[in-house]
């Protein structure tokens, strides 16, 4: 079914008010829910045998809490969809917008920081394609999903840019991508190894600590105000899940070779993959990928 | 003034026989004492709100009295029995007789000292005196039977204006006027001769002769350099520069001759012209107002504001401190603040690049509309001062003067000098509202981030103090804070690691070298990037050196925003040039930035000043002093969304489905664009200047060259001998069912009107009314008329006439 202009916009409006009005009852339960909690303080100092019951209530109220921020986060998600299925839709209309470099740059690092965020619950793993979990060997990436591709520039030179899905070419297992980058070559096909599709989701530094990449792990993180991935050792991992990565990228102009600390979003970090130039360039043995 | 003396002239000015007779001397010497420009310091007379009573009382008496005379002289002959106003008409008609070249019925030898304006009434039988002529004065005036009295009125009043100008011309001494006296002379003459409105052709040029007119330059004055006083002393400033603008409307400009000596070769051509154009449409109309007239402060600008500006205000200040006295208490205020005015106005008369004389300043709307209202409630009550105040300038032509004879003129009295088609404020402000209503409920936004202004981000964390901008630079003179020291050396690294081509040796000296400057963007209390600039204040340039942001804050809009800055810093410190070598990496932003390629500034001012690179571009921009560039981005921005909200809501207003145009069907070829049903609704006017997208190959771009061909193109068609059927309106009366046929009427008088009005401004509008006053008479009468065969053969004439001039197709 074709998504109107107007339709999606109706849509957004619509989910962007259930958000809101789930912001204020999480309000309301977190403050009864912290009630609750200094009662069952309180009693448990007191000795008091009634901690049982207070304990299961409040416990109630907390997983409703839970369901409520993650319903809430289910919505996020759900406009995210229809944006990029409208995105998708206008583009294969052929009403493609110029959009200045600028706004460009605004728009990848925005849809970096709305990247759907998974919160684990107790005991659960962080599932594949969150955080730095990679996919799976046989997983192959949607339409309209963001890649990182390793293709070849107008200078014919190779490098691990920014790209979108457009199909998957099952016969010849391959992907058709198009370059974030309106003032590049735009189509690439590329064989599946040259594609790695970047993270779902965001991990929670909070509860998933396991789906990031530890200190000084060698990656690729895109570049900021670039479209482009290149190599880099994280410095410091974020502690908060709005928070960004900061990573010492490759530099030679610098003296020890890597430049000053850059933040990066999760989203843009991803495993390093050795290609031939980069291959002699004695990458260390901390590489995950 | 009842009891001035009884207007006998009758000179018979063509052979030259004054009679001498006494009272008309006197009368014409008073005529002539005004027309004559008096060279006396008149002038400065009231117009109405700003109660400063005009020059000094007794010459303005004069002229005043001069005016009142000529007023009471015409209404005197208008008031003559019917007889007599067609005897006085004969005098200046050429005679009807076939072969005649008679121009004038000349009274009989024994009557030549009766003055028709008294009791004198010649019989309509009595012969002509001019002895080729001697046919009757009837045969004189034959074409004048059923004239109105008003054009009657009309035609006399003419004769009255060219008898005075001839007794002007007579009198007046200095070479230069007394030609354009017998020019203006012989064309009022030729005017009446052929009953034509007179209209001054040729190269002298059309009103108005420059852009902006002084009145718009000096009340742009008002507003550049005295916006920010308060609501009265802004009031007062307002009233200075209107007796200002007063005064030189009733200046009388010093002659060519007298000048010579004081201005250089060609100051003092421009000022014979100016001078000339002064009295042909602004001094001499003012006496003779069967010419048209113009306020000399709506249709010269600074040119001859230039010339004459130092001995005007010289005299305008004594006035003012003669006339102190006579001053009622709450104006004398204008007195005090006259020399400052004049003071600044001279200080932008003489600066080349002043704002005020640019023709695209403009206060803004408020001030404009202000302006117009003070304006409005000050004519409303009676103005003080008196009688004398009473008669303002654009009251002139109420002074015993019948109203119907200046119909034209009301239209003329402002015709440029303010804005009137500007749209009411409160439209304005409604579009400005709905703007900013419909920013916060956009949405597009929710779909897509809007694409916002390159700089808009970067504005709104200035605002929030998350970045600073700061010019710095090294000092040996003075001790340089810590802080500058260490931004200096951020922006040095900045610079390093983003220009790898530069050693870095070369930027460290030139980031601390004392004659540079660097503006710095600091983030976080770290310089992320900067431009290195070097001012030559004695050059009027700066040179930009180094120019870069940090890799990962590129693409921000900081550039642009740097940029902006550095622009403004500029201008305030008055710099209006910035040069820079671009490698070929930096054109594009450059380019972004205003820069050009295209140097405008001539070599010498910055050759061996600006440090040159090999195999990098020289690029030059060029700053305009009013416009912030900060602000630029941002208002340009604002004011194409009013605009698009405008359109939007007029399109509301005016959307409406026509039935189509029949008239094509009826086989009307073409038909005047006005002519379109709805078209004058939505503000189409026809054009005064010529199409910005006038083919130049087709069309001559030189309106007045194209005037002129027309003009000479329509006098020829008119007295070919088949023209007789289009040479006027064809009416009711004498066809009674034409206008039932005939809904788009055309006649080369029409066409003659619409040609002195400026219609014709291209050729096919001139083309499309002609080819109508055809194909009208081809679609009324059928073939075998006399008026066919004489449209087909006009026709035929017409096109002969155009190819001549290269104006036809083929």
């Amino acid at each position: 079914m074709p998504l109107t202009a107007e339709s999606a916009a109706q849509q957004i409006q619509d989910r962007l008010k259930d958000i809101q009005q789930q912001i204020h009852i999480v309000d309301e339960e977190r403050r009864r829910a912290e009630n609750s909690i200094s009662t069952l303080v309180r009693s448990l100092q007191t000795n008091n045998a009634k901690v049982k019951p207070l304990l299961k209530a409040s416990m109630l109220e907390t997983s409703q809490e839970e369901a409520t921020i993650r319903a809430a986060l289910a919505k996020i998600h759900e406009i995210r969809s229809i944006r990029n299925e409208r995105r998708i839709q206008a583009r294969n209309a052929g009403n493609k917008e110029a959009i200045r470099r600028g706004a460009l740059m605004k728009m990848v690092q925005l849809s970096a920081q709305t990247l759907p965020l998974f919160v684990s619950k107790p005991g659960e793993r962080a599932p594949a394609l969150c955080g730095a979990i990679p996919a799976e060997g046989n997983y192959v990436a949607k339409v309209g999903d963001n890649v990182a591709a390793l293709a070849k520039g107008i200078d014919e030179e190779e490098n691990w840019i920014l790209a979108e899905v457009v199909q998957f070419l099952h016969r010849q297992n391959k992907y058709d991508v198009i370059d974030i980058d309106e003032e590049q070559k735009d189509r690439h096909v590329l064989s599946k190894r040259k594609v790695i599709p970047l993270p779902l989701m965001r991990a929670n530094p909070e509860t998933d600590g396991h789906a990031l990449f530890p200190k000084d792990t060698v990656v690729m993180a895109l570049y900021p105000q670039t479209t482009c991935f290149y190599k880099a050792i994280v410095h410091r991992l974020p502690a908060t899940a709005t928070e960004e990565y900061d990573v010492l990228f490759e530099d030679s102009s610098y003296m020890n070779g890597y430049a000053e600390p850059l933040p990066v979003a999760q989203r843009y970090v991803i495993a390093y993959r050795p290609t031939k130039k980069g291959a002699g360039s004695g990458s260390g043995n901390l590489s995950s990928a | 003034m009842s009891g001035g003396p009884s207007v006998t002239l009758k000179s018979q000015p063509i052979d030259g026989s004054n009679s001498g007779n006494a009272a008309a001397q006197q009368q014409q010497q008073s005529a002539n004492g005004a027309a004559s420009s008096a060279n006396q310091g008149q002038g400065g007379n009231t117009n109405g709100s700003a109660g400063v009573s005009g020059g000094a009382p007794a010459q303005e008496g004069t002229r005043q009295n001069s005016l009142q005379r000529i007023q009471q002289r015409k209404q005197k002959v208008f008031n003559l029995p019917l007889p007599q106003k067609v005897a006085k008409l004969s005098m200046y008609s050429a005679c009807q007789a076939e072969g005649c070249r008679c121009t004038g019925w000349k009274t009989p030898q024994e009557n030549r000292h009766r003055d028709v304006e008294s009791s004198y009434c010649p019989e309509f039988n009595e012969e002509c005196r001019n002895s080729s002529c001697r046919h009757s004065l009837r045969t004189h005036i034959a074409h004048l039977d059923n004239i109105t009295s008003s054009s009657m009125d009309e035609l006399l009043g003419a004769i009255i204006d060219m008898e005075n100008l001839f007794m002007s011309m007579q009198r007046v001494e200095d070479e230069d006027t007394k030609k354009v006296y017998l020019y203006l002379f012989r064309l009022l003459r030729q005017c009446v001769l052929t009953r034509q409105q007179a209209v001054i052709r040729g190269p002298l040029g059309d009103p108005p002769f420059e852009s902006p007119c002084i009145t718009k330059a000096v009340l742009s004055l008002v507003f550049y350099k005295y916006q920010h006083l308060n609501p009265t002393e802004l009031q007062t400033m307002t009233e200075v520069a209107k007796t200002f603008l007063n005064f030189l409307n009733h200046y009388n400009f010093e002659s060519p001759s007298t000048r010579r000596g004081e201005l250089a070769h060609e100051d003092a051509s421009n000022y014979k012209i100016n001078y000339t154009r002064w009295l042909v449409f602004c001094h001499v109309p003012a006496f003779c107002n069967s010419l048209r007239q113009f306020e000399t402060s709506l249709v010269f600008g600074r040119t001859l504001l230039r010339t004459v500006f130092q001995y005007m205000s010289q005299q305008l200040k004594k006035k003012c401190i003669s006339e102190r006295d006579r001053f009622p208490e709450d104006k004398r205020s204008i007195i005090t603040q006259m020399p400052k005015f004049l003071e600044a106005l001279r200080a932008e008369l003489l600066k080349d690049d002043s704002p005020i004389w640019d023709p695209n300043y403009r206060p803004p709307n408020s001030f404009v509309i202000q302006q117009r209202k003070r304006n409005q409630e000050a004519a409303a009550p009676p103005a003080p001062g008196g009688g004398a105040a009473a008669i303002g300038s654009n009251k002139r032509s109420s002074v015993g003067e019948p109203l119907h004879k200046r119909p034209k003129k009301e239209t003329l009295e402002r015709p440029i000098s303010e804005n009137l088609d500007d749209l009411p404020t409160d439209v304005v402000m409604r579009a400005m509202k709905s703007v900013s209503e419909s920013k916060t409920t956009n949405k597009s936004e929710i779909l897509f981030p809007v694409n916002v202004s390159r700089d808009e981000n970067v504005k709104a964390e200035e605002q929030k103090r998350a970045i600073e901008f700061h010019v710095v630079g090294n000092s040996l003179t003075k001790p340089v804070d810590k802080q500058t020291i260490l931004w200096l050396f951020g922006l040095q690294l900045v610079f390093a690691y983003q220009l790898p081509e530069m050693p870095r040796e070369y930027i460290s000296q030139l980031v601390f070298d004392t004659k540079h400057k660097t503006l710095a963007l600091i983030k976080e209390s770290q310089p992320i990037g900067g431009i290195c600039f070097r001012p030559f204040p004695s050059q009027g340039f700066t040179e930009i050196v180094f120019c870069a942001v940090t890799m990962a804050e590129q693409v921000k809009g900081y550039g642009t925003h740097l940029m902006n800055h550095l622009k403004d810093y500029s201008i305030q410190r008055g710099i209006k040039h910035l040069l820079t070598f671009a490698d070929c990496d930096a054109i594009g932003y450059f380019k972004k930035q205003g820069f050009s390629k295209d140097i405008k500034l001539a070599r010498p001012v910055y050759a061996g000043y600006i440090k040159e690179y090999d195999s990098a571009t020289l690029m030059h921009c060029e700053l305009h002093p009013t416009i912030v560039n900060t602000q630029f981005i941002a208002v340009i921005r604002n004011q194409s969304e009013i605009l698009k909200e405008l359109i939007a809501q007029r399109h509301n207003e005016v959307q409406k489905v026509r039935a189509g145009l029949t008239c094509f069907k009826e086989g009307v070829r073409s038909i005047p664009v006005e002519s379109i049903p709805g078209l004058m609704e939505i503000g189409w006017k026809p054009q005064m200047r010529p199409a910005r997208s006038a083919r130049p190959l087709e069309e001559s771009s030189d309106p007045e060259k194209l005037a002129t061909s027309f003009a000479s193109v329509l006098q020829s068609v008119r007295q070919h001998t088949t023209a007789w059927p289009f040479l006027r309106p064809v009416t009711a009366a004498e066809v009674p069912d034409y206008y039932d046929h005939i809904k788009y009427p055309m006649d080369l008088k029409t066409m003659g009107e619409r040609l002195k009005k400026g219609y014709y401004q291209t050729r096919r509008l001139f083309m499309a009314d002609m080819a109508r006053i055809f194909s009208n008479c081809r679609f009324y009468n059928s073939p075998e008329t006399e008026y066919y065969r004489c449209a087909n053969s006009l026709e035929r004439y017409f096109q002969t006439k155009m190819r001549e001039l290269g104006l036809w197709d083929k």
